[in-house]
């Protein structure tokens, strides 16, 4: 018996050792230097997997039904979609470089901010490629920096854009007759309708963004672009917003003594009728959410007059990627003016567009002035001129931490 | 005694609604579209989740019968390994054994996340990670911590005396464990396995960190809606997710039942 079991073991190490051998023997070539016909000829008839976010029906379905479709049609891509989140793929993609993978099994990551931040100071990523997509060179503005800066870190080529997201207050007109335009204003409302308004506790994105926006809206976004992360010299600029959500909080929802831990609670909360206003950082949220029927079909956005936090989001393509060629093929469809615009189409998804309207003839600049506005949203226009840029990666963080020392939450 | 049974009739019906209540809620919310406060019943119905889920374009219903046949497979190894292991715990004695017993619960006791991490950079070296084999593996070690225990009780009650009976009277071990052991064990292999099933069915995220996104279960389609607080589509993924494993569980149950029939059974 023990005879039997050594040999068994000795053997399931051998096979485990043949087994790394291998993994490991594949010969690389660098995708990025081939012509963009020969990538196309690799990419045909492969398999990519894309890693995102999967929690948005419309998102999901917008990949699985016309993203899918449409790249097996044109190229013969099967499209394959992963929902994970963030922190998840990034866990992944650290742990594989730990131990060298040289070949993953990640195609595609949905990527933007801190994370992508991370994942470029760990060397995650393949590198700089979006000069290769012809649809970049054609269609993005390359200097603009929403396309050159992430949470204001260069980009360098290492993702391209994929969609852009603008923070926005939702509420509904029937409940709250004057939607709040500025923090003046929030004070006013909150005063005049006790427990009735509150925002998720950061570091949830959303709430950490209603932050932000708050102090942008009392002391100016203009010295946060360049600021460096220390820590004591953001304490004092923004000290004027901390007061001004310290005098808010006794009249929020449970007098402040608690928030909501997740942006999905205050959506819910605002859906049950127990709040007046919700907020996100996709201006086509409430479309969509009127569409499936969750929020009341008089739900409308509205935007502070002094601006709002905008932001890019992107595609990234990971240093292992297995199938790099259609990975770039992929993202390439994703920058064309179909793709574009049938994810700005509130009915598919409502995503904003990350193409540049000065580089569109004008049938193209039609097709996209063609696509009916969601309810209860603002035209792309209005949201573009109230658009301000986020702070540095590094600053969120650091803001986080002042707001938790500054607002006691009780426990739960 | 009339009071008594009465008594006991109301806390048993007591308990049944606590259990049942709560389904009712989630299979309730699953067609809900908007239920505001102060309505006592929600304003608007829909099937909206049931469409998804049932559109073959995002897979749900591939990746279920793939979470099941996952989990099945687990189940069956998580047995075959259990047996002998609880056999052992149950019936002999050898030194060091309650320090085994509760050595065997180690997997529950430790945090899983701890645990994995660790295995996660083993299995990759191994080239483990992101199969099949893989998740199956790492399966076990939540799921073998129950089927020991339960097979261990079994094996106590039953005792050795039955197999010893055909031995003296010469069936050869393989005949002994098929034609006595099993039958004996039956009911509680059932238990054991509809446990383990459970346990495996809805792992997240040992399926997530060494599956890598390559082995998608059902449990992680259902997840991100959760997370994002998409009621009526949490609830019916919820919805699904139970049903499926009920019927699975009531299919074992009948297969086994049936196979068993007219023996007899010596406890239950």
């Amino acid at each position: 018996m023990k005879k039997i079991s050594i040999i068994l073991l000795m053997i399931m190490l051998v096979v485990n050792l043949t087994a790394c051998g291998n993994n490991s023997n594949k010969e690389e070539y660098n995708v990025l230097d081939k012509e963009w016909k020969d990538i196309l000829e690799d990419a045909k008839g492969t398999t990519v997997n894309f890693y995102g976010w999967g929690g948005s029906q419309k998102t999901n379905e917008w990949l699985d039904d016309f993203v899918a479709k449409r790249l097996k049609e044109e190229y013969d891509i099967t499209f394959n979609r992963v929902p994970m989140n963030i922190d998840d793929i990034l866990n992944k993609l650290l742990g594989e470089k730990q131990v060298d993978v040289k070949k993953g099994n990640i195609d595609i990551v949905w990527i933007n901010g801190e994370n992508f931040y991370t994942a470029k100071n760990n060397d995650l990523l393949l590198g700089s490629f979006t000069e290769k997509l012809p649809n970049f060179n054609k269609y993005i503005d390359k200097d603009s920096p929403e396309v050159k800066y992430d949470f204001g870190f260069a980009v360098d080529g290492y993702e391209a854009p994929y969609g852009k997201a603008q923070f926005v207050m939702i509420y509904d007109k029937v409940r709250l007759d004057k939607a709040p335009k500025s923090h003046e204003e929030i004070l006013e409302m909150v005063k005049n309708n006790p427990g009735k308004f509150t925002y998720p506790a950061p570091p949830d994105f959303t709430g950490s963004a209603f932050v932000r926006n708050i102090i942008y809206d009392i002391v100016g976004y203009e010295k946060f672009i360049s600021m460096e992360a220390d820590k004591e010299r953001i304490q004092k600029e923004v000290a004027p917003a901390m007061e001004f959500l310290k005098e808010i909080r006794p009249y929020l929802w449970k007098e402040g003594k608690t928030y909501p831990a997740t942006i999905a609670q205050l959506d819910n909360m605002f859906a049950d009728n127990e709040v007046l206003m919700t907020m996100s950082y996709n201006p086509n949220h409430v479309a969509s959410k009127i569409v499936t029927g969750e929020f009341p079909e008089t739900s409308s956005v509205t935007i502070l007059n002094r601006g709002t936090i905008g932001n890019t989001h992107f595609l990234t393509i990971p240093y292992n990627a297995p199938n790099k060629a259609a990975a770039l093929v992929v993202i390439d469809f994703i920058l064309s003016i179909e793709a574009q615009s049938s994810k700005y189409d509130p009915e598919n998804w409502g995503d904003l567009p990350v193409i540049d309207n000065g580089k569109l003839n004008e049938a193209e600049k039609k097709i996209f002035e063609n696509i009916k506005l969601g309810k209860g949203t603002l035209p792309q226009s209005v949201l573009l001129e109230h658009r301000v840029p986020e702070m540095p990666a590094n600053i969120i963080p650091i803001i986080e931490e002042i707001w938790q020392e500054n607002i006691p939450v009780e426990g739960e | 005694m009339k009071r008594n049974s009465y008594i006991s009739k109301v806390i048993m019906c007591v308990i049944i609604f606590l259990l049942i209540f709560p389904l009712g809620v989630v299979l309730l919310w699953s067609f809900v579209k908007i239920w505001p406060w102060p309505n006592l019943v929600p304003r608007d119905f829909g099937i909206r989740a049931f469409e998804y889920i049932l559109n073959p374009n995002n897979k749900s219903i591939r990746i279920l019968c793939f979470s099941v046949c996952l989990s099945s497979v687990v189940t069956v190894i998580t047995l075959l390994i259990s047996i002998p292991a609880a056999k052992a715990l149950g019936v002999y004695n050898f030194k060091g054994k309650d320090f085994f017993k509760i050595l065997v619960l180690a997997p529950i006791i430790v945090p899983t996340i701890a645990v994995a991490m660790g295995i996660h950079v083993a299995f990759i070296k191994l080239g483990l990670a992101n199969t099949v084999l893989g998740v199956v593996l790492v399966h076990l070690i939540p799921c073998l911590p129950y089927g020991i225990r339960i097979l261990t009780n079994v094996f106590e009650i039953i005792g050795e005396s039955m197999e010893m009976q055909a031995r003296v009277l010469g069936a050869n071990s393989i005949q002994t464990f098929i034609r006595i052991t099993l039958p004996l064990i039956a009911p509680g292999l059932l238990s054991a396995g509809s446990l383990v099933f459970i346990v495996s069915f809805s792992q997240y995220f040992l399926t997530f960190l060494i599956g890598g996104g390559r082995i998608i279960t059902f449990s992680m389609l259902m997840f991100p809606y959760i997370q994002s607080g998409d009621r009526m589509m949490a609830c019916s993924y919820s919805i699904v997710f139970i049903l499926s494993t009920l019927v699975i569980l009531l299919i074992i149950e009948k297969i086994v039942r049936s196979y068993y029939k007219g023996e007899n059974y010596f406890y239950m």
